[in-house]
Order: C-alpha cells, then structure tokens, then sequence
C-alpha cells in the first residue's frame, strides 16, 4: 500500500513536470525549455549580476517554487530535517561541475528528457551519457563509496535557503536597481510568474513527498532494480511526448532543435560527468533544489556551488552554444570528470583484505 | 590496492593525458594562429575607434582650445554634454578647461568623475591614459588645499576638493578596484 502510495506521487510528479515542461513553453518560456534547472540558475546568476549577459538575467519563479513548495510541505508533514556537515566543499564544486557539465549540452536532466520528448535527437547522447554516468556511480556505491557522516544541525541552517527563495521572491516582484531582468534574448522568454510560480510550487510540493530525482530513478534501478522513481522519470517522458505531439511542439530529427548543437561526444561525456556527480551527491540537480527545501543543508551547497558555476559557465564560455561546446568548457569537463575519479578513489571505504 | 582502483587510476591518467594533450594542442594553435596578437590588435582597434569618435564629437571643443578660446571651449563643450550625456570624455575636457580658467576644485572634481566612469583613464595600458597629467595635479593641489582647510576647516568646496584629491590619489596607487 505504501508503495503503491508512492509510486502515485512519483507519478504525479512526473506528469507535473511532463506538463510543466510543455505548458510553460507555450506559455512563453524558451523552447524546450519550460523547466531546466542550469537554465534557470544561469538566469538567476545573471539577474544577481554574478555574470553580465544581459540575454541570461532573470529570476525565474520556477525555482523559487520548487523550493518552497518543499519547504512548505515538509515542514507541515513534519519531514522538515535539517541535517548536514557531509564534505561541504566537495558537493560545492561537484555543484560547480555539474553545471559545466550541464552547459555543455545545453540543458539539465529534465531538459534532456524533454528535448527527447520534443523529438531532438541530440539529446540521445546525453541519455546514453547520464545513464552511463549514473551506472558508473552506483558502480562505485556498490564498491564501498560514500561521502562523510551527514550530522543532524541547528535547525536555522535549514531556513537559510527558503529565506533566500522568499528574497528573490520579493526581488522580482519588486524588481530593485541592482536586480536584472533582462528584456531580450532567452531571458525574454518567459511565462506568467503566477503561472510559473503556482506549477513551480505544486511540482515542489509532489517532489517533495515523492522524492523523484532523474539520476536517483536510474541509480536505483542499477543498483537494486528499484523502478518507483525510474517510473516518475518515464512518466516524465511520456506526459511531455503526448503534449508535444499535441501541441505541436513535436520535431523529429538532429537538425534545426533548439538549444543543441551536434558534438554527440562532448555532450556524451559532459552527461557522463553530470550522471556520476549526481550520484556521488545523491541528487540531480533538481533534487537538490527539493531537498535544499527540506532542510538538507548539504543540498544548499551544492546549489551554491551550481550557482556559482552557472555565473562562470557564462563568464568563462564553460559552455555550449550552437555552434558547439567552447575549448574551455571541454577542458573543465575533462578536469570534472578526473575530480569525480580522484574524490572516488579517495572515499572509498575498501574492504579488509 | 584492489582491482578497482587500479582501474580508477588508469581512467584518470587517461583523461588527464588526453587534458594535458588538448591544452598542449591548443597553445599550439594558438601560437600559430597568434591568437594573442590578434587580440592585442582587435583592443587596439577598439580604441582607435573610441578615439576618433571622440574626436569627431569634440572637434570643437579641441580647436577652441588649441587657440585658447576657452570660455567659448567650455561652451561648446556644455552644448555637446546636452547632446551626448553621460561620457566620460567631456569630464577630461572639462578639468582641463577648468584648469586653464583657474577653477581648480572644479578641475578636481571633473578628474574624478571621469576617472569614475572610466577606469581606462588611469590605466597605462590604454591609450586613454591621462594618469600623469592627473598625479601631477594632486601633487600640486594637495598642499594647496591642506593650506587652505587650515584656514577654512569648515567651507565645503575646500572638504569636497580634497576628498576628490584622496580619492585620485587612492586610484592613483592602483590596486584591485
């Protein structure tokens, strides 16, 4: 029964996020882009001029949702936990590479879920990446990896990041001087904020109870042949194929997608890098949002170590644009991958010969 | 060492071989391509751009100048502010034009406004330098104006004249700003 519980919200999830995805496009977001999460921390980095492309500044209340929808229902099912302390330095800059990482293709997890479902086939070598990736992962899981003891904290430490959700709440609505909004480009692009921030909060909301996680879905499938949140990851798919299809936001083929470029290899191994940090940290980049929610002090650093990168991912050019990956960005996947296999090498709690 | 880890260790020399190559391979490029040159030449072609856009706009001004018309300079120079407001160049020529009129607070502080809107004035690296002729302003007026708050401690062009004069010399001494 409980499982059967679970599986529903793990589903209503999925279809939330299935239908987020494709409403908040025709409701203005950029295509294929109603949710994404490195999207929208580039955006949010740039509104905080932490980079200054004027075409990626906005706060977009998706984000904000997420959190405090999570927020809001853990505190009232009394799962608010607020616990931390497990390698903060580490989780920033795998945060930090997790964005690269996913800059170089373009998009996070759930955007390559919805670029499938769009019918960009780009995105297919992102999926064999991040499986691999995550395989990878559990791989290593299963060999004796696991980062340090998580400590249960003051619990001030986990309304740190729903107070700064609440802020840049008021920081869009009232739009201060030193707050950008940018008018042009993808930052544009975007859907009513009651809109974006009612759908980013009831997804937060079934995130939350369901803990669906796109990496989390398929590590427990490679691990254990778990499949309740693999089935929130599919029902994802599915929801956003259909609507696609019947909005006519369908387009088959490699060529004329948005937002995808053609270096299948770079976009390989950047979602092989975002796969096996995601597992390593227990968390895809939009886990991480829900559980920063929670009370998981750990989750908001990883989100500072993605915004930071989302800032230098703009600044630096670590990033893809149509044209491909930039020599930059390649080079901090490489060096993010080798972080992830050294940190690997290091924690691995090996059995007593 | 197990199995395992003798197969992390082979991957990660791998990839960082394959690093080490790639950016090896790029300086390469770089070298032949002269990619630094090439960036040298496109700032030097940002600033000969600036410069006689600069030119053009002040043309005027320059000439009253040279021929040391400089109430007529300085009107001029007010009438092209109203047309192009908000560059930095018109607070050089303004300084400059205040100095020649004996203004010197006002010089000072036209110094700094343009210094402020434009850090490209006091780096030498820019040809936009005007880093000498502004030291040697606040190595003249510093005395001047010390004298002077002695006598009027309490008059506030002399008080904003030197907090203008320290703040040029606090850019004047570099740093990271």
């Amino acid at each position: 029964m409980k499982a059967l519980r679970m599986i529903d919200a793990t589903i209503i999830t999925g279809a939330l996020l299935g239908l987020g995805g494709v409403f908040l496009v025709y409701f203005g977001n950029p295509a294929n882009s109603g949710i994404c999460i490195s999207c929208f921390l580039e955006n949010f980095a740039g509104s905080m001029q932490l980079h200054d492309n004027i075409r990626m500044s906005y706060i977009r209340p998706e984000l904000i949702g997420f959190v405090l929808g999570s927020f809001f229902i853990a505190l009232q099912s009394r799962r608010f936990k607020v616990t931390g302390g497990s390698s903060p330095i580490i989780r920033f800059l795998l945060g930090f590479f997790i964005l690269v990482g996913c800059a170089v293709f373009i998009g996070c997890p759930i955007k390559m879920i919805y670029r499938l479902a769009a019918g960009d086939l780009t995105a297919i070598a992102a999926t064999a990446g991040l499986i691999f990736g995550v395989w990878l992962g559990a791989k290593y899981i299963r060999a004796g990896f696991s980062l340090d003891r998580v400590k249960e904290l003051p619990r001030i430490n986990g309304y740190i990041i729903p107070f700064f959700a609440v802020l840049a709440l008021i920081f869009l609505l009232l739009n201060p001087s030193f707050i950008i909004i940018g008018e042009k480009g993808p930052a544009a692009m975007r859907a009513p904020i009651y809109i974006s921030l009612l759908l980013g909060l009831a997804i937060g909301v079934f995130a939350q109870k369901s803990g669906l996680c796109i990496t989390g879905g398929i590590r427990n499938f490679c691990l254990v042949r778990e499949r309740t949140l693999l089935n929130g990851v599919i029902t994802v798919f599915v929801t956003a194929l259909i609507l696609s299809l019947i909005m006519g936001q369908f387009n088959l083929g490699v060529n004329a997608q948005p937002s995808s470029h053609l270096s299948h290899g770079w976009t390989f191994l950047a979602f092989v890098l975002v796969g096996l940090a995601s597992t390593l940290i227990d968390g895809c980049p939009f886990r991480q949002l829900i559980k920063a929610g929670q009370g998981d002090v750990d989750a908001g650093i990883t989100i500072l170590g993605m915004t930071v990168g989302a800032a230098l991912v703009i600044s630096w050019a670590l990033r893809s644009t149509s044209a491909g990956p930039t020599f930059e960005g390649k080079i901090t996947v490489l060096a993010g991958l080798i972080f992830s296999l050294i940190l690997v090498m290091v924690y691995r709690k090996r059995k007593p010969a | 060492m197990d199995r395992f880890d003798k197969f992390n260790i082979a991957i990660i020399a791998l990839i960082s071989l394959i690093t080490i190559g790639m950016l090896a391979n790029q300086e390469i490029i770089k070298r032949r391509l002269g990619v630094d040159e090439a960036e040298a030449a496109e700032m030097a072609l940002y600033y000969a751009e600036k410069m006689a856009l600069n030119a053009k706009i002040y043309e005027e001004v320059i000439s009253l100048k040279e021929q040391e018309l400089y109430d007529e300079a300085m009107t001029k120079l007010q009438e092209v502010m109203k047309t192009y407001p908000g560059k930095p160049q018109s607070h050089v020529y303004m300084a400059q034009l205040s100095l020649k009129s004996g203004k010197l607070a006002d010089t000072i502080h036209n110094y700094r406004l343009a210094v402020e809107k434009d850090p490209d004035y006091m780096d030498k690296k820019t040809p936009l330098f005007i880093g000498h002729e502004v030291k040697e302003l606040v190595k003249e007026s510093l005395p001047k104006f010390g004298r002077e708050k002695k006598l009027k401690p309490k008059d506030k062009t002399v008080r904003n004249a030197l907090k203008d004069l320290y703040y040029l010399q606090r850019v004047l001494a570099g740093g990271c700003e």
